[in-house]
């Protein structure tokens, strides 16, 4: 549902509630004011029959007949006086009541009718009249008592239900606000998290079940936006493959250029000295374009290498192991170097998903690229740890010889970049780079010149289900 | 122009090698070396007649040595060598008053007749 309406119904509800409170506050008024206008009537009849009583007594007093006529008299206006507010009075105390009282007057009206032709004054004939006059006295005082108690009660309850219902939006308004809210906040977060991974050039598409409210319109909206970064970035990725087609070409040029002039000119002098040269010279001269073309193949077998990665064939490893192979088979190399070896590798480290020959081809080239910058001697560190949020396991390959310079750092990945002369083909790192990004991991380049060089590698850590833990 | 003195340097220790049996051959004195500095030492104490250097080298280049070599002996000829066979290259080692300029391979009748005129002049 979207937000919007969702405020809609909250508002709606909360309403209702209100207009529900403000009927029964109008059912309760009007309750309350029939049983004020019933009171105030019970008032008048209260006067009257207290005046039929006071006529009552001048009668037994003194005997005097025209008392029981003011009786009647006043029996007969009071029941013309209740005769038309019958049904306020009835909705007051109810019909039962109101029957009782016309009883009672009715009673007290027949026993004064008996007084009056009693003429011998039976002494019983007069107890009954006070009796009844007594009974419509007590039966309506009770009443207009019972109804001011009633009055007090509706007053009461309606002050309560109020004082309650006041209480209750309060509560609604603030607990579906606050729901409200949480759900925006968390949409937000969510949002705010998106952003943040877009940010970093994670612009995959937000799978699954979408909000059918506002944020669902949002996500739509950074969907497109991603799958149009995405777009772009394989539109870079494309030229920035084709500029480092350029560089390729270029290297490919230089580099086969220095073993074909040398086989050109020792072909040249060759036959230009056949005669001159012993054959002893003549044998040198074809070991030295064997050698020059053994240096051809290695720049092609290099080149293809790169140029064809091979299937990565990833299993389940143990990162430690593989770093311990590496090193095995760069045993003899370390042994004639000045290079001293030391690891540091992390205990209980995630296993990784790998093609282990890829990985030790690529730890061999760092171990290569460290024993040729420490030439006059140094340390060389390997070391395995725990990536951050233990997704990842990292691999440092440290050294402490002479460095790279700054401005060399950002090409070093690069295809024929070399830093070493004649002695690389600057293909190993860039080989090294593509297996690295084929595992899904990372491989980084921290150098100070004279100080040394740190190669960092990071690799996904294996996941049973999906194989990667961060597959995409 | 028997004894004349060839000084050869580049990186590829082969260029040396088969520039030297060359130019000996036909007379020349030639000293070959792997990169700039010692080649520079070198010619501080002694005048060459012609130097025939690789452009890119590492440390010291072929421009530096150019460079060096004019100020030192204006005299002497220097010939550039190089696996660039780049045009942007070549402008800028005859702007620094080369001789000649050689891309790779390097085609050795061409080299020693450009040493000739370079030692004719």
């Amino acid at each position: 549902m979207k937000i919007e309406n969702k405020i809609i119904l909250s508002n709606v509800f909360n309403i209702g509630l209100i207009l529900l409170i403000g009927f029964f506050a109008m059912q309760n008024l009007n309750l309350m004011l029939t049983k004020l206008r019933f009171v105030e009537i019970a008032d008048d009849l209260n006067a009257s029959f207290l005046e039929m009583r006071l006529s009552e007594k001048n009668y037994f007093l003194y005997h005097d007949e025209s008392a029981l006529l003011d009786i009647k008299e006043k029996i007969d206006s009071t029941e013309k006086s209740i005769a038309p507010v019958s049904n306020d009075i009835s909705r007051a105390i109810g019909q039962q009541n109101l029957d009782l009282l016309k009883a009672h007057l009715s009673e007290y009206s027949e026993a004064i009718d008996e007084v009056k032709t009693n003429i011998s004054h039976d002494v019983r004939i007069d107890a009954k009249l006070r009796a009844k006059g007594r009974g419509l006295r007590e039966f309506s005082n009770t009443i207009t008592s019972l109804e001011r108690k009633g009055v007090n009660h509706i007053i009461s309850r309606s002050k309560n239900v109020l004082f309650y219902s006041f209480w209750a939006i309060l509560a609604s308004a603030v607990i579906v606000s606050h729901f409200i809210s949480q759900r925006i906040l968390r949409s937000l977060r969510e949002i705010q998290r998106l952003a943040k991974s877009i940010s970093q050039g994670n612009f995959h598409k937000i799978e699954g079940n979408m909000p059918a409210d506002e944020f669902g319109t949002v996500i739509a909206a950074i969907n497109s936006m991603s799958e149009e970064l995405r777009n772009r970035e394989e539109e870079l990725i494309q030229s920035k493959k084709l500029a480092s087609l350029g560089i390729l070409t270029a290297g490919v040029a230089h580099e086969l250029t220095n073993p074909l002039n040398n086989i050109s000119m020792i072909a040249q002098n060759y036959q230009e000295f056949y005669d001159v040269l012993s054959e002893a010279n003549r044998i040198e001269l074809m070991k030295k374009i064997e050698g020059e073309a053994e240096r051809i193949e290695e720049i092609v077998r290099n080149l293809l290498d790169f140029s064809k990665p091979k299937e990565a064939k990833l299993e389940e490893k143990d990162i430690n192991e593989t770093v311990r192979k590496s090193l095995e088979l760069m045993q003899n190399t370390l042994d004639i170097s000045n290079v001293e070896v030391s690891t540091e590798l992390g205990q209980g480290l995630p296993r990784v998903y790998i093609d282990d020959h890829q990985i030790q081809q690529v730890l061999v080239n760092l171990i290569v690229n460290a024993v040729h910058a420490m030439e006059h001697g140094g340390v060389l560190k390997l070391a395995t740890r725990a990536g951050e949020e233990g997704q990842t396991v990292k691999v440092d390959v440290i050294d402490t010889g002479k460095g790279i310079a700054p401005e060399f750092l950002s090409h070093i990945f690069d295809p024929f970049f070399s830093t070493k002369g004649v002695g690389g083909t600057g293909l190993g790192l860039s080989v090294s780079y593509g297996i690295i990004k084929n595992h899904k991991g990372n491989i980084r380049v921290d150098s100070t010149v004279g100080a040394g060089t740190t190669f960092t590698i990071e690799l996904p850590v294996y996941n049973k289900s999906t194989g990667f833990i961060a597959d995409e | 122009m028997q004894g004349q003195k060839i000084m050869v340097i580049d990186d590829e220790k082969i260029v040396g090698d088969m520039a030297k049996l060359a130019l000996e051959q036909d007379g020349f004195y030639v000293e070959t070396f792997l990169n700039g500095e010692p080649a520079l030492e070198r010619l501080k104490k002694e005048q060459f007649d012609v130097v025939v250097t690789d452009l890119k080298m590492k440390g010291i280049d072929g421009m530096e040595v150019l460079r060096t070599v004019k100020r030192l002996y204006p005299e002497t000829k220097v010939i550039m060598i190089t696996a660039f066979a780049n045009l942007d290259a070549a402008i800028e080692a005859l702007r620094g008053d080369v001789h000649d300029f050689f891309p790779k391979p390097v085609k050795i009748k061409e080299l020693k007749a450009s040493i000739q005129r370079a030692l004719e002049r």
